[in-house]
């Protein structure tokens, strides 16, 4: 076991390698100036050759390619992240103030996507192509097709209609006010977890379809274990692994789908923070964002990886 | 292609009903095992026509302003209402077919037919090509798309054919798995062996006896990926990195009518939302069908 973790970390370092360098690749080699995203198209124009070359060198930009992805490296290693173009506040601090708030919606999300997903595919699995197996199959195809970030203003509008309520509009850690931060955190989080879920019922049905054919359910059954029993202890443990798996690789899509939901709902989270960035084409800040989410999804992925191979020893051992 | 090789022994022709009959006699046997998907499947070719005749099917012209009708909610002139400056909102989510749908196709073409080629290659010839390619479309899939999608579309600049591109290349990886490990499977089956014994060459192998076995998987790729470039082209436009205003396309409608104040007209919220979901949702339900009739092992792969 120790030695399969060890591997997939190995791996997974050498993916970041690969990863940073594309992120660099992307957002530094590929045309576009940034020093016609700091100015605009008419500042830009309107900058003479020195005063180009002048700031390109301040940003550090006029090095050669290899010495800046090392400076960038090396900015990861310190833990600065370098900074924004427009703002005081460097990506790092950014970062600590930000993240916890997406987490927190990403965590809840799948939470509620289990909580929805998994008696729901119980119920459709024990009676195949029943009313409410149809019924729900329906909703599981609909919710895949729905975007997430309009059914949230779809959410927030009808909230303000009915109700006349709107969430907060200010962010609050959950340590200091619990209340006002459970009121931003919900919305994105229902939203991104109903997603989820349909992905979720799916899967679970499908798999749960598939345990229940196999020799040990029946031998659970056949000596007269009643059939919650079986379900419990036999037929949902094995069903669930797949399960498990897709819930991993969903988390790191349900952080991408934040970007738009947050905006959606106007929660000041990181998707949020990626999203100014990219209005502002603020180049420094979107690198290393995109960064940090493409090491989370790594990490995630492994993180999957080793669970699995420790719930399911046929993997351990292969 | 087409040439037919001395080693073929062809039935005579005039037994084979032709290709128009075979085809024909498929799409019913389609219709008749899944009318569901059969259904779908109208919807999405009425979604394509609307697409193609969106200058003639819009009432008025998305681009030009009412200054008497503006903010209306939805009456008897503008079925779906006017945004802000009085544009007509029907006529803007039909013209945004067009630019929605222009934009997954090309992206699909480019990038998962990329993609398939790429992984043709790779199981076809394996070594240490294919260990480098796997390396690179690990790298590649190391991102969420939408993720990937922005920092391209934003690196790029803005622009239709920027956001051809970030999506194509967010396709690339998946093409390239699926059919990798098509090829892989194919590459033991006997006949391809047999071919190999009587001196086919490498590339009347792999685009004669391989290539055409790839093509039920990349039908079924490139429709579910048409569903899934729909929604990013959605998110970027929302996002502000996709096609740039005034053209109209249902992602940046979406972001003009968040943008117009604290709390957006329901019309122009609700139309655009709904025109994404009607298409991803037939799209989808296509690609399932297609993916029945054509290869059922395929259910759990893709």
């Amino acid at each position: 076991m120790i030695s399969y973790i060890a591997r997939r970390l190995a791996f997974g370092v050498l993916t970041i390698i690969g990863v940073s360098i594309v992120v660099f690749v992307i957002m530094r080699v590929l045309p576009g100036d940034p020093l016609v995203a700091l100015f605009g198209p008419d500042g830009f124009t309107k900058l003479t050759d020195e005063q180009r070359a002048q700031y390109m060198a301040d940003l550090g930009l006029s090095d050669p390619l290899w010495k800046q992805y090392l400076a960038w490296v090396a900015d990861i290693a310190r833990g600065e992240f370098g900074r924004s173009f427009f703002r005081a506040e460097s990506v790092a601090e950014m970062i600590s103030r930000r993240a916890p708030l997406t987490a927190q919606i990403a965590f809840l999300s799948v939470v509620f996507s289990w909580l929805v997903g998994i008696p729901v595919a119980l119920v459709s699995a024990l009676k195949p192509n029943s009313a409410w197996d149809n019924v729900t199959r329906f909703f599981s195809i609909l919710f895949l097709a729905i975007p997430g970030f309009w059914f949230g203003i779809l959410i927030v509008l009808a909230l303000l209609f009915w109700f006349g309520y709107r969430a907060p509009l200010t962010g609050a850690p959950f340590f200091s006010d619990p209340l006002l931060n459970l009121q931003i955190v919900i919305g994105p989080a229902i939203v991104l977890g109903l997603g989820q879920a349909a992905y979720i019922a799916r899967m679970a049905r499908s798999s749960l379809l598939e345990v229940i054919r196999e020799d040990y359910v029946r031998t659970a059954r056949a000596k007269g274990l009643s059939s919650r029993l079986v379900i419990a202890l036999h037929a949902l443990p094995n069903a669930l692994l797949p399960v498990i798996t897709l819930s991993g690789i969903l988390l790191g899509f349900v952080l991408a789908g934040s970007i738009p939901v947050e905006r959606a709902f106007g929660a000041p989270g990181l998707g949020d923070a990626m999203f100014i960035a990219v209005k502002e084409r603020d180049v420094f800040v979107m690198q290393n964002l995109v960064f940090l989410y493409a090491c989370v999804f790594v990490l995630l992925n492994i993180v999957v990886d080793v669970v699995i191979a420790w719930l399911d020893p046929r993997i351990r051992y292969q | 292609m087409t040439a037919t090789h001395p080693g073929n022994i062809a039935p005579p022709t005039t037994f084979k009903p032709s290709r128009l009959r075979r085809m024909r006699e498929g799409f019913f046997s389609f219709v008749r095992r899944s009318p569901m998907s059969a259904f779908w499947g109208l919807v999405a070719a009425a979604i394509v026509v609307m697409a193609v005749s969106a200058p003639v099917l819009a009432p008025y012209d998305p681009l030009k302003s009412n200054f008497r009708a503006m903010t209306k909610p939805p009456n008897e002139k503008n079925w779906f209402g006017t945004d802000q400056v009085g544009r007509d909102t029907l006529s803007r989510v039909i013209h945004g077919s067009r630019t929605s749908l222009m934009v997954a196709f090309a992206a699909v073409l480019f990038g998962t037919t990329l993609g398939a080629l790429w992984g043709l290659a790779c199981g076809f010839f394996g070594g240490r090509f294919d260990l480098i390619s796997q390396r690179l479309i690990e790298f590649m899939q190391s991102f969420p798309d939408l993720i990937l999608a922005m920092a391209i579309a934003m690196a790029l600049g803005a622009g239709t054919w920027t956001v051809i591109v970030a999506i194509a290349i967010t396709r690339i990886p998946f093409g390239g798995r699926v059919i990798r490990s098509v090829v892989l499977s194919l590459k033991e089956m006997q006949y391809v062996e047999a071919a190999r014994g009587i001196g086919a060459s490498n590339r009347r192998l792999m685009f004669r006896h391989i290539l055409p076995q790839c093509v039920a998987p990349y039908l079924i790729l490139a429709t579910t990926h048409l569903g899934v470039a729909i929604v990013i082209e959605a998110s970027l436009g929302f996002l502000g990195v996709g096609i740039p205003p005034p053209s109209p396309t249902w992602g940046n409608m979406l972001s003009d009518a968040l943008n117009s104040g604290l709390v957006p007209p329901w019309w122009l919220v609700l139309f655009p939302g709904l025109a994404i979901t009607l298409t991803v949702l037939a799209f989808n339900l296509l690609g399932d069908g297609i993916r029945d009739a054509l290869d059922p092992r395929l259910r759990n792969a893709l």
